[in-house]
């Protein structure tokens, strides 16, 4: 399954059929509360019966991901953040090593290549910052390859075209 | 020897362990502090509020290997609406893993806001195995540390500091696992329900 997770609208031509795009800015999706519930009370989902819950089980089932988000102090922006938070129902609260270094055990959740796409007006500082972001992520969230692509908002609708017509084109 | 703000940026801020590292904060601490959660709807109460400081501590939890989008929502609120004399910001952060590393990148994150809205960079206090950590003898090195991080603020002696559990990998894993089984039965679910692979079914 392919999967975009875009944080705005965006005017893509897709033509294959196993391509999901989700506009997150146009879905309800609480915080976190930061209540352990999907690990503790409800195993693999949330208390809070809100969008998120469609989002989080296809983001483990996809493995081609496309992310696109908003960047603000080297990380991600409110909306892809909120909803990234909201994906932890598909770790369990037990802890396992990778590489000799302690992150959660993964669900039933498929490994990934990822393109995350980064938009905005980002100084080469913001960029180291959130270079390194990524890659504890690819840690955590199952990445076995990823790219990150920094672009300016006017670019974005082009920028997302392109690497969907790499993944049409595979 | 000036005061410290001390605002805790957990999602679930009244209940959080950020709260009760808040609390060792202010007990150790010599000069005057006052703490707050933020909220959804205090933002701009706090901006304002934080102009009667010459120290803010941000005390919060690595939320999916950065800042929790409750703090990241406030900053946002805090670059709009600056206090005139703006304080020091210094930080407390903690992550459920054993390395307490795996902050780092939420404090260069708060290290880029500072940059980039013209605050001067305090201290820092990273601290590893922060969901447990309390509720062990391993406490005391936490108290040590914060203050050491209290010292550290209100002398304007700015430094970086870091602490978990000194034991092993394998000996994490399991005293993780013990403290995980223990908190499902409390739920009255069982390890194997936690082990669940389904998501959503």
């Amino acid at each position: 399954m392919k999967l975009i997770l875009s944080d705005r609208p965006l005017n893509l031509e897709i033509e294959e059929d196993d391509v999901e795009f989700i506009d997150l800015s146009s879905l309800k999706i609480n915080n976190c509360v930061g209540c352990f519930g999907c690990w503790t009370k409800t195993p693999g989902k949330c208390v809070i019966r809100d969008d998120a819950v469609k989002i989080y089980p296809a983001i483990a089932k996809s493995n081609k991901l496309l992310y696109v988000s908003r960047i603000k102090y080297g990380g991600y922006d409110a909306i892809m953040k909120t909803m990234l938070e909201r994906a932890i129902p598909i770790q369990q609260a037990f802890i396992r090593l990778v590489d000799g270094q302690t992150h959660h055990v993964q669900r039933q959740v498929a490994l990934k290549n990822a393109v995350i796409i980064a938009y905005g007006d980002i100084a080469d500082d913001e960029k180291d910052v959130f270079k390194k972001l990524v890659a504890r992520n690819a840690l955590n969230m199952n990445f076995e390859k990823y790219r990150i692509i920094f672009t300016a908002e006017s670019q974005l609708e082009q920028t997302v075209s392109d690497e969907v017509e790499k993944w049409e084109a595979l | 020897m000036g005061s410290i703000m001390i605002l805790n940026g957990s999602p679930r801020a009244p209940k959080s362990n950020s709260k009760r590292y808040a609390t060792i904060f202010s007990e150790k601490c010599k000069c005057k502090t006052e703490y707050f959660n933020i909220s959804k709807t205090n933002h701009i109460q706090l901006c304002g509020k934080s102009e009667e400081f010459s120290d803010i501590l941000f005390v919060f939890p690595l939320y999916a290997d950065g800042i929790p989008v409750t703090l990241l929502n406030f900053l946002k609120t805090l670059e709009e609406n600056p206090p005139k004399n703006k304080p020091v910001v210094s930080v407390l952060v903690n992550c459920g893993f054993l390395e307490y590393s795996q902050n780092n990148t939420a404090v260069s994150m708060m290290k880029l806001f500072c940059h980039q809205n013209g605050y001067r960079f305090g201290s820092v206090l990273k601290i590893g195995s922060g969901e447990a950590i309390l509720t062990t003898p391993f406490k005391i090195l936490v108290n040590r540390k914060i203050k050491k991080l209290a010292s550290s603020i209100a002398c304007a002696k700015y430094c970086i500091l870091q602490t978990t559990m000194p034991i092993s990998s394998k000996m994490f894993l399991k005293a993780s696992t013990a403290y995980w089984i223990n908190y499902g039965k409390k739920n009255g679910i069982t390890k194997e329900q936690m082990e669940t692979m389904n998501i959503e079914e």
